[in-house]
């Protein structure tokens, strides 16, 4: 046995065909096997021999397994039978292979096979065989040739055959030009190139009696007449496809989205099967302040849900908040083999995070807080009327509950960060945003103008009353905050002034729209250049502004012109935007990929939430806790870094609409604006019930709605335990239970050789 | 018993009627029927019948009367029904369905000439058709013995041993429309006689298919037990005599009617009414002192060989008179009877009374003239009797 | 509320036990017939019931003899015989006191074609039958020639350029034979599928249902996209789905959107429209008529809506 892969003509030659010659081809109804024994033939009446080309019609259907046979010879050919004992064994399709297939084969016979397996793959098998592999399928799906469940090959294979003929690949060409199969050519002779070839060692061929021959059927028939009851048919129609359906759980978009990490999906599905406290369950594992994430986060999950193009995003944040609210579940703290200690500086969401996955892991955390109580800007930068402190101690208790503990008005210099060093076992800072940014401008020093997060500290504390017009300059969440909080402390009006366009405003979306529901009225496209007053402020002077080029964030470039106007007020709020602060770290360190830097040595003082990543938002704040206390516990057991791929997410057109009725999204219950405005109560009172979650696609995982059940054609898809069973030895591959599969939880795959051998 | 004066149509749904109500403790009666000259007497007949337990679905075709009688049967119930002609050649595709299948469907055929150019009257062209698909055929030459055949013929089609469908063919016109006594037995006798429809393949509650495909293996063995059946029949239907007799006191024909046959030199074989003609010229014959017999074959389809072969034994002159004419061979029945005479003896085909020609003694008589100079057979000789 | 109720719809306590269409078949992957097969488990329950089935693709997917791909007593008949073969299943069944549901299975050909007189005379006789037409557009079992049931536009193996003439109306022909109960059937809408099987199998007399049947071998479509394609036609407005009962009272079931967006998408995912030139503007008229015929006949002359 040798095996050649140059593109030298084969040995044998034309010259020493063996005549006269009988070919068989195994293949499957609808794959070209009869099409390619007639190619067969064409390609030796072009040599200028006699052939005979006929097909074994059955009843068969699309991918039946079937035969077709071609004789030449130099002479008319007056033989009428089928072929039983071929010269060449040409196989389409290597699932067929079976003892049946090599049936009267003798030894020194060709054997071309199309399969996926290399020619080393095969070892000693079909050694007493010239035996050539080549993956037609592959190169013809390659070419396009038939469709994507039906690769059609019959042209492709010829390629590999005539290789093995020892024919030129000029004379290919000229086969295939005279058969009007030039669009085929290619994908031939990238075949012909492909093929892998072993010789048949004579001495091999006659030491093996050929394969059985074909033996008459005399299995005893009963007479019609007494048949009173048919046996189920044994055929095994697995083995006419060599893909196969299986349930494969793919990504949902709204899982991909969360910042937090949340398994949306999840958490949504648990509360329409098993209510809130099992949806709890799947949400505290990486949510450890669902009240407020439900109360206060900017959805991304909702922006990429999939309901949005068919009739409106799934409610999610309303879902959550719905959870927290009616469920008092809780995880208890798992048992560890080796307790650790943490201190985690800065109690606000992403140090609250990672304490709580620390103390989840069964680990030991001090939080070290520089103001009086846990919760940071939750505590004090959003106002109650969108989260109510009761909400966020809720939050807060079952954190405390799990044993974590807390040093408040402790603001940590280097030198304490050194010493904590040596103290635990490792450091996560989450020390948040540094001071707010204030405006280079004339007039910034007048009475009336202040920080707008001053503002909400104050009025999150006590009564703030206003007077008059207020501005507030800025266009995130806290301008927004500002304002609707500046309504409630009595101001007669309230301007948002920002310099981009409202499409460009970061605040929440919602948000913006509640404000202005409220009253607040939006000054867009303007910039402050200059504040008058005597003593106090009394107006704006405003810079007309105009979008330029886009930056890399892809927003126009805000430019801002020589066009102003006055805008009279009585108090200024700026919410301009917080700086990074971290100076206060010892000067010694760098801060990279999260983590503390001594030169080249890494230090066990890690960064999370905003001083890491200024992403904003309390969820993104969660999800970098989370991830950088479940890195630091991984660095600390060495354990293998994983970064499991989720794979992408199921797009909306792998969602099948038509499964699916138009139910509009259940909205939240808000507050008239006439209340809302005189008062701090919280203006969205939430869902009524929690049907929304009734909503949810489930994306790309299974819910045993059973239309795989309905829909396949076969039957042979039954429940199991875990859900469904696909009986592989009779689906015919079909591939309809994963078109019509509502939500993309299934695909199709190429059979294993473990699943072929089942069909056979 | 009761001499009642009837067509041979009438008499043959008069039996199918007694066979019908006989089935009423059984799985019941149900028949598919579509009128066609000369059998539509017959049709209409069987529809003004009371049959308790039994429907006749009035179709919209032959093939499609057939098929009620497939699906009937197919669900164990006693099946009949009747045409002729170009009506049975619409019917074939579903006469030879039965047959395959099994079903002991029993017709009563009246035999007309096929068309176009149309023709009414008899020839037996159109029941030779269905001369190789499985059907049990008889021949009958009285309205006597069309009504005890057709009688017979349930008996025959639902023995066990068989399974087939019989035909019981009368010739148009001449049989069919022909009034006669006929001797009808109670339905107490009818009802000893037959045994009630037990169709042992017939659909019941356990999943069962009726012709699905069969692989060549599977159609060689299913012929070679329907070839077996078939020629078993003839013992059957000899068996059947015996019992006919019992119950009703009288002798079903044989399978052959042999008259003056033992010491004749020539014989006459034919098939139908053309059988009694010849028996007439028979014993004109004989009263001349000619060496002259008959023999009318009944049973056509099995055919039986063994009883014309001992007829034929001995006999120097064989004439075969046909109604109907194997266009490209000659008569039918010649084909069919040649190679069971001896060796020598002169075996010629006679074509007579194609479409619905009276065939009179004298033609038969013409016919004997003509083969007594005859010391070998010539082509099929055509005998114009119109 | 979000998605139709499927669930207990399948492999239920009240399901039949056996499989009217076993595994084993030889039906192509994504066969419409195997599909209706499925349903009609769901719809027969425990009732007895006898198939007939005429020449055709269900005929050969029977199996090989002794076995049977079908869970039930089944007559295979010659091609234009089923509807007079039930007839006389169902009155010897009914002679006996027996409450089998007879049941006809048979393609257009069988149906539209050679089995018309034989179907249009049983109707007439209201014999206690079932009759299905699976309608695969096509002589499937003979490699796809034309039938009275191609649509126009399409191609088959003895047309050589598209179908000039339009699909015969057998839904209508067989409303006015004043049968029963006449109805069409969306198998890509399983609810109203199945509820329709069982309303068919519950009626006495005459019941005809006309099944869209896709055939991705005859249709050049991809075999996993046969249901997708009848919710197509559906949609477009191009297969009606209705019931009419005692030929008078007409009821659509299902609201198309006669979008042209899902007409160009029927059209564009089978091969056997492609040659043809085919478009969705070129078959809208005639949607437009049948569909303002439909609306006049079941009582709400509201002409067909399109949408943008």
């Amino acid at each position: 046995m040798k095996n050649d892969t140059s593109l030298e003509p084969v040995p044998t030659s034309l010259a020493d065909l063996s005549l006269p010659l009988e070919v068989r081809v195994h293949g499957r109804g609808g794959q070209g096997g009869v099409t390619c024994a007639k190619l067969i033939a064409s390609l030796y009446t072009r040599m200028g021999f006699h052939v005979q080309t006929f097909g074994d019609y059955g009843s068969e259907r699309s991918g039946a397994p079937i035969q077709a046979f071609t004789r030449v010879d130099r002479q008319t050919i007056a033989n009428r039978n089928k072929v039983y004992r071929p010269d060449h064994l040409i196989v389409l399709d290597e699932a067929l292979m079976g003892p049946q297939v090599l049936s009267g084969t003798a030894p020194g016979a060709l054997l071309l096979l199309n399969t996926r397996s290399p020619l080393d793959a095969y070892g000693g098998q079909y050694a007493n065989y010239r035996l050539g592999v080549v993956d037609a399928t592959a190169i013809a799906r390659e070419h396009g040739i038939g469709s994507s469940s039906v690769v059609i090959i019959n042209t492709t294979i010829l390629g590999a055959y005539a290789r093995l003929l020892g024919v030129s690949l000029g004379a290919l060409e000229a086969a295939f030009a005279s058969l009007g199969l030039g669009g085929d050519l290619a994908a031939a002779e990238h075949a012909y190139e492909q093929v892998q070839i072993r010789t048949c060692d004579p001495a091999d061929a006659h030491a093996v009696a050929p394969a059985t021959a074909w033996q008459p059927d005399s299995a005893p028939v009963t007479p019609l007449t007494e048949h009173r009851a048919d046996s189920p048919a044994t055929l095994k129609t697995g083995s006419w496809s060599t893909q196969a359906p299986r349930y494969r759980n793919h990504a949902a978009p709204c899982n991909l989205a969360c910042p937090a990490g949340n398994d949306v999906r999840g958490f949504v599905q648990a509360l329409q099967d098993d209510g809130a406290d099992a949806a709890a369950k799947v949400l505290l594992r990486t949510q450890p302040l669902p009240s407020v994430c439900g109360r206060v986060c900017p959805a991304p999950c909702m922006q990429a849900c999939n309901r949005d193009a068919f009739d409106g995003a799934v409610n999610i944040r309303s879902l959550e908040r719905w959870v927290a609210d009616h469920s008092t579940q809780a995880l208890g703290k798992q048992a560890v083999a080796r307790p650790r200690r943490f201190a985690v500086v800065g109690g606000g969401p992403a140090g609250l995070s990672a304490a709580y996955q620390l103390v989840l892991h069964g680990h030991a955390v001090t939080i070290f807080e520089a103001g009086p109580a846990l919760g940071g800007v939750l505590r004090n930068g959003i106002p109650a009327y969108r989260l109510p402190p009761e909400a966020l101690q809720r939050d807060l208790q079952r954190i405390l509950d799990l044993g974590v503990e807390t040093r408040f008005n402790v603001r940590i210099g280097h030198t304490d960060l050194l010493r904590m060093q040596e103290e635990y076992d490792a450091l996560i800072v989450c020390a948040g945003l540094g001071p707010a940014l204030r405006l280079e401008a004339e007039g910034t020093g007048l009475a009336g103008l202040e920080q707008g997060l001053d503002f909400l500290d104050r009025a999150k504390l006590g009564k703030v009353e206003l007077r008059g017009r207020v501005v507030v300059v800025g266009g995130g969440n806290t301008a927004i905050d500002c304002a609707r909080t500046a309504l409630r402390c009595g101001a007669s009006s309230v301007k948002l002034v920002y310099r981009r366009g409202r499409e460009d405003m970061p605040a929440i979306a919602e948000e913006i729209d509640s404000a202005e529901f409220e009253g607040v009225r939006l000054v867009l496209n303007r910039q402050p250049v200059a504040f008058s007053g005597n003593g106090t402020v009394s107006a704006l002077v405003l810079a007309e502004v105009e979008p330029g080029a886009p930056d890399e964030s892809g927003r126009r470039r805000p430019m801002v012109t020589q066009r102003t106007s006055n805008l009279e007020c009585d108090t200024v709020f700026l919410a301009l935007g917080q700086s990074a602060g971290m100076e206060w770290l010892p000067g010694t360190w760098q801060v990279r990929d999260s983590r503390a830097w001594e030169g080249s040595q890494a230090l066990d003082v890690w960064f999370a939430g905003d001083c890491a990543t200024g992403e904003g938002t309390v969820t993104h704040a969660i999800g970098s806790g989370r991830r950088i206390a479940l890195a630091v516990l991984g660095r600390l057991d060495n354990a293998p870094e994983t970064q499991p791929d989720a794979g992408s997410a199921v797009a909306p057109g792998q969602i099948r609409f038509s499964h699916f009725d138009v139910v509009p999204p259940h909205r939240d219950k808000e507050l008239p604006p006439s209340v809302r405005r005189d008062s701090f109560e919280e203006c969205n009172h939430g869902l009524a019930g929690p049907e929304e979650a009734g909503r949810c696609f489930s994306c790309g995982q299974c819910t045993h709605c059973d239309t795989c059940l309905i829909y396949c054609p076969e039957g042979v898809i039954t429940r199991s335990e875990s859900g469904y069973r696909i009986d592989t030895s009779y689906c015919k591959g079909c591939g309809m239970c994963v078109a019509e599969c509502p939500r993309s939880a299934m695909e199709m795959h190429e059979k294993t050789k473990l699943e072929v051998r089942q069909c056979l | 018993m009761s001499l009642k004066l009837l067509s041979a149509n009438h008499g043959a749904a008069l039996a199918a009627t007694l066979a019908a109500r006989a089935n009423r403790a059984g799985r019941g009666f149900c028949s598919g029927v579509y009128p066609i000259t000369p059998s539509t007497e017959c049709m209409e007949y069987l529809c003004l019948q009371e049959i308790e337990k039994g429907r006749v679905v009035k179709v919209e075709s032959e093939h499609s009367a057939m098929a009620v009688c497939i699906g009937a049967a197919s669900a164990g119930a006693r099946t009949f029904t009747t045409t002729s002609s170009n009506g049975l050649a619409y019917m074939a595709e579903n006469c030879i369905a039965a047959a395959l299948l099994r079903l002991p469907v029993v017709m009563a055929v009246a035999n007309r000439t096929l068309g176009p150019p149309w023709n009414i009257w008899a020839d037996h062209g159109d029941s030779l058709l269905l001369r190789d698909q499985g059907l049990i055929q008889f021949y009958c030459a009285d309205n006597q013995e069309l009504f005890d055949t057709v009688l017979c013929a349930f008996r025959l089609a639902e023995d066990q041993a068989v399974m087939m469908p019989v035909m019981v063919c009368m010739e148009g016109f001449i049989l069919s429309h022909t009034t006669a006594q006929i001797d009808v037995p109670e339905q107490a006798q009818v009802d000893e006689f037959l045994p009630l429809t037990a169709i042992p393949h017939r659909l019941g509650d356990t999943p069962h298919a009726l012709g699905q495909v069969e692989l060549p293996h599977q159609v060689e063995v299913h012929r070679h037990q329907h070839l077996a059946a078939m020629n078993g029949a003839v013992d059957v239907y000899a068996g059947i005599r015996d019992e006919f007799e019992r119950v009703f006191d009288r002798r079903l024909p044989d399978a052959v009617v042999a008259y003056r046959a033992e010491d004749a030199e020539t014989l006459i074989v034919s098939m139908g009414t053309i059988g009694a003609t010849a028996e007439r010229v028979v014993d004109r014959l004989r009263e001349q002192g000619q060496k002259v017999g008959s023999l009318r074959v009944r049973l056509f389809r099995p055919l039986p060989m063994e009883a014309i072969r001992a007829w034929f034994a001995g006999k120097q002159r064989i004439a075969v008179v046909d109604r109907d004419v194997s266009l490209g061979f000659g008569g039918v029945l010649w084909g069919e009877v040649n190679a069971l005479a001896d060796p020598g003896t002169v075996v010629q085909s006679y074509l007579a009374g194609l479409g619905g020609g009276d065939v009179r003694p004298e033609h038969i008589e013409n016919m004997l003239s003509d083969l007594l100079p005859r010391t070998s057979a010539g082509l099929p000789a055509m005998m114009e009797a119109a | 509320m979000n998605e139709p109720v499927l669930g207990g719809m399948a492999q239920t306590a009240l399901d039949r036990h056996e499989p009217l269409l076993r595994v084993g078949n030889t039906n192509c992957g994504g066969c419409g017939f195997s599909s209706l097969m499925q349903m009609m488990r769901h719809a027969v329950a425990d009732q007895p019931v006898h198939l007939v089935i005429p020449a055709c693709c269900a005929a050969v997917s029977a199996g090989v003899f002794p076995q049977s791909t079908y869970g039930a007593p089944t007559l295979l008949t010659t091609f234009a015989s089923a509807a007079a073969a039930a007839s006389g299943i169902a009155s010897v069944a009914r002679m006996n006191g027996e409450d089998t549901r007879v049941v006809c299975l048979a393609g257009d050909g069988g149906t539209y074609d050679i089995g018309f007189a034989t179907l249009s005379a049983a109707a007439d006789r209201n014999e206690d039958v079932l009759y299905i037409c699976y309608d695969n557009e096509i002589y499937g079992n003979t490699g796809g020639q034309r039938s009275s049931a191609t649509p126009a536009g399409a191609l088959t193996t003895n047309l050589s350029r598209g179908k000039p003439e339009q699909k015969k109306d057998i839904l209508a022909i067989m409303a006015a034979h004043r049968i029963p109960y006449a109805a069409s059937i969306s198998l890509a809408h399983a609810e109203d599928a199945v509820r329709k099987l069982r309303r068919a199998l519950d009626l006495q007399g005459f019941r005809f249902l006309h099944v869209l049947s896709p055939c991705p071998t005859g249709w050049k479509s991809e075999p996993a996209l046969g249901m997708e394609l009848v919710r197509l036609a559906v949609r477009s407005g191009l297969f009606p789905v209705l019931e009419v009962f005692d030929g008078k009272r007409y009821v659509v079931n299902i609201e198309p959107d006669f979008s042209d967006e899902a007409l160009d998408m029927y059209l564009s995912l089978q091969l056997r429209f492609q040659k043809s030139g085919i478009t969705a503007a070129g078959l809208r008229p005639d949607i437009d008529r049948h569909w303002q015929n439909l609306r006049a006949l079941s009582g709400r002359i509201v002409p067909a809506r399109r949408s943008a």
